[in-house]
């Protein structure tokens, strides 16, 4: 990144977007990079984040501008920036404890039709360094697709490998939520 | 079940009950989540923390800001956000995509022809779609109409700001008239939903045109009308000119876009660093200015008011007959990939990255708002000026908190 910005062969001033993506399976960051030299952006995509403990390192040396956006993607998907002095929640109230745009974090008529699941806390970083895990991650089937470890996108069959750890009960009839 | 895992619904009587009354406080009752955090709560000898929202008249929706004073002077702020989140992004990956355009609307509200414009031109791009292109200039022309009606709002607010009343009036005045001509268009005045996925919603009507001439007769006359009325006031020039100077490292280095970075020197356009739809047949001017103050960033609004209206005259006399919409199924699978897109909107970039998984629903859409990078530059900017220049310097950055918040 340093190069990329550094270089007055290439020169990408503007970090024009960073987005943190959940892929199902990894975590990635994605950014996307504006030179005046070069007639289309660059993507850059820092791929194979593990799920349980996603870190990459901060780029708001280069971009101060980074810094709102990795608090973003800090708080939906829990990826970790190293190096961004002010890595809290920006949009979600402190004490809350999900991240909301991973996979596995289903919406709340989403919960209703697969007893269970829903809006629950799934881990607590006490501190943004601190990862400990409270709850075992877990995956309904049906949430729709993953990209397989090639790239490519397969959908997970009910009962398939995106399974957690834990086995969740089939769905019963009744629509409602059990509590 | 534990305190902590109980799922909490919306008429739990509780809910409000125990909702601490601490969360207005200034200082807040958790421990330092950051570096900055700690940095920003210990204060120093003389030092005071005032809240600055969530419902003050001069912070443009909800937004909180915590400001550290020292006498009349801001040392630092905070800037608290989420107050309308709404979850957008997670909303669109549980619809299909035509979904998201009306999910992508009430971003930026104030000019919903650019945020709805997202999923469209991401789907378009992974479905490799030629949009017919009487569409496609149907399209710059409400997109240029918006443009024109944000700006004239912006000026007005900008006036509001600083204690001057009648320029927001005329602001929506003008607004008024482009927003019931594009109702008339899309049968909306606020949150049009007229995009679609290889096309547009409607083909131009009798009314539009006719409200479209009315406005156009006059509508040059009226920003030099507008332009005269602030120009020659002499409180809100010396209020503006000198006051909250971005220079062009530190413009790039905070990653603005749009009339800040600008008015700071830096002709980024989107319509012309990285053309879309029809602007590369279109000539128009990008204009800058490199004093990078908020006068500068107010006079850069009326700079590109007149390059809208000039786009405007050339769409009116180029626009070919034919459809408005491509031929698609109407369950639109959209194959798998990954696209970026982005358009310039009044604000700056929006931009929008999409992931599909080759299902009708987006796998990832984020939504790259302009807004929220833009806001950013408040905190660079404030420090070290009065409280009051602090509404002059956030009102010219022009953020809408729809957009900031998702």
């Amino acid at each position: 990144m340093t190069l990329l910005h550094d270089d007055p062969a290439l020169r990408f001033e503007l970090l024009a977007d960073l987005a943190g993506v959940d892929t199902g399976t990894t975590m990635q960051v994605v950014y996307h990079l504006w030179s005046a030299l070069s007639p289309d952006w660059l993507r850059v995509i820092v791929d194979g984040l593990t799920r349980d403990d996603p870190r990459a390192p901060s780029v708001t040396f280069l971009w101060a501008g980074a810094e709102w956006a990795e608090r973003e993607a800090y708080d939906m998907f829990g990826i970790i920036f190293e190096g961004n002095r002010d890595l809290r929640r920006i949009y979600l109230p402190p004490d809350y404890q999900s991240f909301p745009l991973r996979k596995d974090f289903l919406l709340a008529d989403d919960s209703a039709r697969a007893p269970g699941m829903g809006v629950r806390p799934m881990e607590q970083p006490f501190f943004p360094g601190d990862t400990r895990r409270q709850a075992v991650l877990r995956s309904s089937p049906g949430t729709g697709a993953v990209l397989g470890p090639d790239g490519e996108f397969a959908t997970l069959a009910a009962g398939g490998t995106g399974r957690g750890p834990e086995q969740i009960p089939p769905e019963t009839g009744s629509g409602t939520v059990t509590p | 079940m534990t305190d902590a895992t109980r799922i909490r619904s919306l008429d739990d009587p509780e809910l409000m009950v125990d909702t601490p009354a601490t969360i207005y406080d200034a200082i807040p009752p958790y421990p330092p989540r950051s570096e900055r955090e700690a940095e920003f709560y210990n204060l120093r000898d003389g030092e005071m923390l005032i809240n600055l929202g969530p419902q003050h008249p001069s912070t443009h929706g909800v937004l909180r800001v915590v400001l550290k004073i020292d006498g009349e002077r801001v040392v630092d702020l905070d800037p608290v956000l989420g107050y309308l989140h709404r979850g957008v992004e997670k909303i669109c990956e549980n619809g299909d995509w035509h979904h998201a355009i009306s999910n992508c609307d009430p971003l930026e509200y104030i000019a919903s022809m650019f945020s709805e414009a997202m999923p469209v031109l991401v789907a378009e791009k992974l479905l490799d779609l030629e949009v017919p292109k009487r569409a496609e200039y149907i399209r710059v022309l409400a997109w240029e109409l918006n443009r024109i009606s944000s700006h004239a709002l912006f000026i007005g607010w900008l006036a509001l700001d600083l204690g001057g009343l009648t320029p927001i009036l005329w602001g929506f005045a003008e607004r008024d008239e482009i927003v019931e001509m594009l109702a008339a268009l899309t049968g909306q005045r606020l949150l049009f939903n007229y995009l679609r996925i290889g096309g547009v919603n409607g083909d131009l009507n009798h009314e539009f045109m006719s409200r479209l001439g009315d406005w156009m007769s006059h509508a040059a006359k009226h920003i030099e009308d507008e332009m005269r009325l602030l120009n020659e006031s002499e409180i809100f020039v010396n209020r503006t000119r000198g006051l909250g100077v971005i220079d062009r490292e530190t413009a790039l280095r905070t990653t603005l876009t749009g009339p800040v970075i600008r008015a700071s020197g830096v002709p980024y356009d989107v319509r012309r660093a990285h053309p879309y739809s029809v602007y590369p047949e279109l000539d128009f001017d990008i204009p800058t200015r490199s004093e990078g103050d908020s006068f500068a960033r107010y006079m850069l609004h009326f700079d590109e008011i007149k390059q809208s209206i000039r786009i405007i005259d050339q769409v009116l006399h180029q626009i070919p007959d034919g459809p408005v919409m491509a031929k698609l199924p109407r369950l639109l699978r959209v194959p798998p990939g990954r696209a970026w897109v982005a358009i310039e909107s009044p604000r700056g970039q929006y931009g929008a990255y999409g992931i599909s998984d080759g299902s009708d629903q987006p796998f990832r859409l984020r939504i790259h708002d302009p807004s929220f990078f833009n806001l950013q530059a408040v905190g660079v900017l404030t420090p070290g000026n009065l409280i009051a220049d602090t509404m002059a310097i956030m009102s010219s950055l022009d953020p809408i908190m729809g957009g900031v918040d998702k």
